[in-house]
C-alpha cells in the first residue's frame, strides 16, 4: 500500500494521510469507543485524515492481510460537490 | 523415552570428539501432540517458550505443550532489533524491565546456551534542552529505583561514543544524552533456541505447524483448544501470541484494547567494527532511528511503526527511507553502505503502550500479550512472572499493573503520555 485515493484530491502518496484509529461499531459504549478495537485480519474499517491535503476525515475499508483498499468515503457520508 | 539433551561445556566438546555420530542432536524435535495437557501454551515465540520453561522448571508441571502455528522463532522473537534495556519512566514498567534485565545478565548460564548478552549501553540522544530535561526526569526516576542511568553532556558523550562525534555540525545538533550502560543487545534467535532447548530438556512438547483455531468450553471454563492437528484437552491455556492477540480476542469474543501494527527493521551489509553501542535518535519531522552493529558487522536499524493496522509483514518503503535518513544523519560515514535485508513484524499495540498479562474470558485462559514494540527485552521476566501466575492463579506483584481491567478503572500505564492511540508521530 503506497497510495490512498482521497474522494476530493484523488490518488495521493500515503505520507499525506494519517491513520487515526479503527472505526468503532455503530452502537458502542463510550468506553468501547475510546479503548476497544475490532481487530480482524480480513477487513479493517478505519478513520484516516488527509492531513497533507484537504484535511478531510476519511472512512477507509481495507484488507489488512493484503493491503488492498476496498472502499474510501468521507466519514459521515457526503462528498465532493 | 528420549535421551537427555547433552549440556554444553568444554567437557561435552571433548566427549563429543570421541563419541559416536549422533552425540549432538536437534535442540527440539518434532514431538507428537498428546491428547491432553496440564498447560497448553499457544505460540512458540520468546514469551511462550519462556513461560513453558518456567512452568516446567519452577513449578514442576509435567504435561506442558507449546503449540506454534509456524516454526519456533518465526515471529517477533526473530524479527526484532535485539535491544535490551530498562530505561522506563513509570515505576510499574521500570521495575518489571529491570527484573528482566537482571535475568538477561545470567540467562546464558540458566539456559546453558549462549544468548550473547552484550551490555554495550543504550544511548538516548537529545536534540534540545527540553529533551534533556525529559531524559533527566526519566533518568532520575530510574536512579530512584536503583537502576543505572547517567545523563551525559557533550564531552561525556564524546568520550563514551567517539564514533558519533557529537559535536560535529549537523542539521539537528545533539545537546545531550541519557545512557544506560547495562542495556545493550542479545542475540535474538539464540533466545528462542535456548528456551526451546531448555524447555524440551524438561519434557515440554513443542509442536510446530499446529495452529490453534478455537477454544472449547464447558461449565464456564475452557476445556481445550481446537487445532489444525485436532482437539487437545487442556486444564489451562496461555495465549502468548503477541502480534496476533487482537485476533485471539475476536476468536474468544472479547474485544481487546489492541490494534495490530507493523514495525520494520533492516540490516546493512557487514562492515568493520564502527559502532560499539546502541543509539536511539528521535528527530523532528520524520521520526526515529535506533541503530546498533551486530557481531557480524551489519548495522541493525529500526524506527517508528508503519502507522496503520496490517498483517502483511511488508514494511512501507517511505518508513525505510526515514530510518536510513536518520542513520546517515547520525553517522554520515555510513552513507555509502548498502541495506542488505529489510523485514517487518506484527505488533500488538495496546491503547496505553504497556503489556497485558491477565485472564481472558475464562478463569483458566491466560493472555500474555500487548507487548507493543518492546516485547523482546521483556522475555525472561515475562516468562517467569506469567508462569507463576498460571501455576498459582495469583498474579505476582511485578505484573499486577498489567491487568486488562486497568483500561476500565483508569490505571493506565501510558509511558508516552499520548492517550489511547498506538500511533502519534
Amino acid at each position: 500500500m503506497t497510495q490512498l485515493s482521497c474522494p476530493f484530491c484523488g490518488p495521493r502518496h500515503l505520507r499525506e494521510f494519517e491513520f487515526h484509529k479503527t472505526a468503532p461499531p455503530e452502537v458502542a459504549t463510550e468506553f468501547a469507543r475510546v479503548y476497544e478495537r475490532i481487530d480482524r485480519s480480513d477487513i479493517s474499517d478505519e478513520h484516516w485524515q488527509h492531513v497533507g491535503g484537504c484535511r478531510g476525515w476519511l472512512h477507509v475499508r481495507r484488507n489488512p492481510s493484503t493491503g488492498e483498499v476496498l472502499e474510501i468515503r468521507l466519514v459521515g457520508g457526503g462528498g465532493p460537490p | 523415552m528420549t535421551r537427555p539433551v547433552p549440556s554444553y561445556s568444554a567437557w561435552a566438546l571433548l566427549r563429543a570428539r570421541f563419541a559416536r555420530d549422533g552425540y549432538w542432536r536437534p535442540l527440539w524435535t518434532g514431538r507428537r501432540l498428546q491428547d491432553a495437557y496440564d498447560v497448553v501454551v499457544v505460540g512458540a515465540g520468546g514469551h511462550g517458550l519462556a513461560t513453558a520453561f518456567h512452568l516446567a522448571r519452577d513449578h514442576g508441571l509435567k504435561r506442558i505443550a507449546v503449540l506454534e502455528k509456524r516454526l519456533v522463532g518465526y515471529g517477533n522473537v526473530g524479527r526484532n532489533t535485539t535491544i535490551v534495556r530498562s530505561n522506563y519512566l513509570l515505576p510499574e514498567n521500570h521495575y518489571f524491565y529491570e527484573d528482566s534485565l537482571r535475568r538477561w545478565e545470567s540467562l546464558s548460564h540458566e539456559l546453558n546456551y549462549n544468548v550473547m548478552y552484550s551490555p554495550r549501553g543504550v544511548v538516548d540522544l537529545a536534540l534540545s534542552d527540553d529533551e534533556v530535561s525529559g531524559l533527566a526526569r526519566r533518568g532520575n526516576a530510574m536512579r530512584l529505583a536503583g537502576i543505572d542511568a547517567e545523563l551525559l553532556d557533550l564531552a561525556a558523550l564524546e568520550r563514551f561514543c567517539p564514533e558519533l562525534a557529537p559535536r560535529r555540525e549537523r542539521r539537528f545538533p545533539i545537546v545531550g544524552a541519557l545512557v544506560q550502560r547495562r542495556g545493550g543487545t542479545v542475540r535474538h534467535d539464540a533466545v528462542a533456541w535456548g528456551y526451546a532447548r531448555a524447555a524440551t530438556a524438561l519434557g515440554v512438547d513443542i509442536v510446530e505447524n499446529c495452529e490453534v483455531t478455537g477454544v472449547r468450553s464447558g461449565g464456564g471454563v475452557a476445556t481445550g483448544v481446537e487445532t489444525t492437528r485436532g482437539y487437545v484437552r487442556a486444564d489451562r491455556i496461555v495465549f502468548a501470541t503477541a502480534g496476533h492477540t487482537g485476533l485471539i480476542g475476536t476468536m474468544l469474543g472479547v474485544p481487546l484494547p489492541i490494534e495490530t501494527h507493523l514495525l520494520q527493521a533492516m540490516v546493512s551489509e557487514p562492515i568493520k567494527p564502527l559502532l560499539h553501542t546502541v543509539l536511539v535518535y528521535v528527530f523532528p519531522g520524520h521520526g526515529e532511528t535506533y541503530i546498533c552493529q551486530s557481531d557480524r558487522g551489519g548495522l541493525v536499524m529500526g524506527g517508528h511503526l508503519d502507522g496503520f493496522p496490517s498483517f502483511t509483514r511488508e514494511g512501507r518503503w517511505d518508513r525505510l527511507e526515514d530510518v536510513v535518513e536518520g542513520a546517515v544523519e547520525l553517522l554520515p560515514q555510513v552513507a555509502g553502505v548498502k541495506i542488505l535485508r529489510q523485514w517487518a513484524g506484527t505488533n500488538d499495540m495496546t491503547m496505553d503502550g504497556s503489556p497485558i498479562i491477565d485472564r481472558l474470558r475464562y478463569d483458566n485462559v491466560f493472555v500474555n500479550a500487548g507487548w507493543c514494540y518492546g516485547g523482546f527485552k521483556a522475555i525472561p521476566a515475562s516468562g517467569a512472572a506469567c508462569a507463576r501466575f498460571v501455576a498459582t492463579g495469583t498474579a505476582p506483584d511485578l505484573i499486577r499493573a498489567f491487568r486488562l481491567s486497568r483500561f476500565a478503572t483508569g490505571h493506565l500505564l501510558d509511558e508516552r503520555g499520548g492517550g489511547p492511540f498506538p500511533v502519534r508521530l
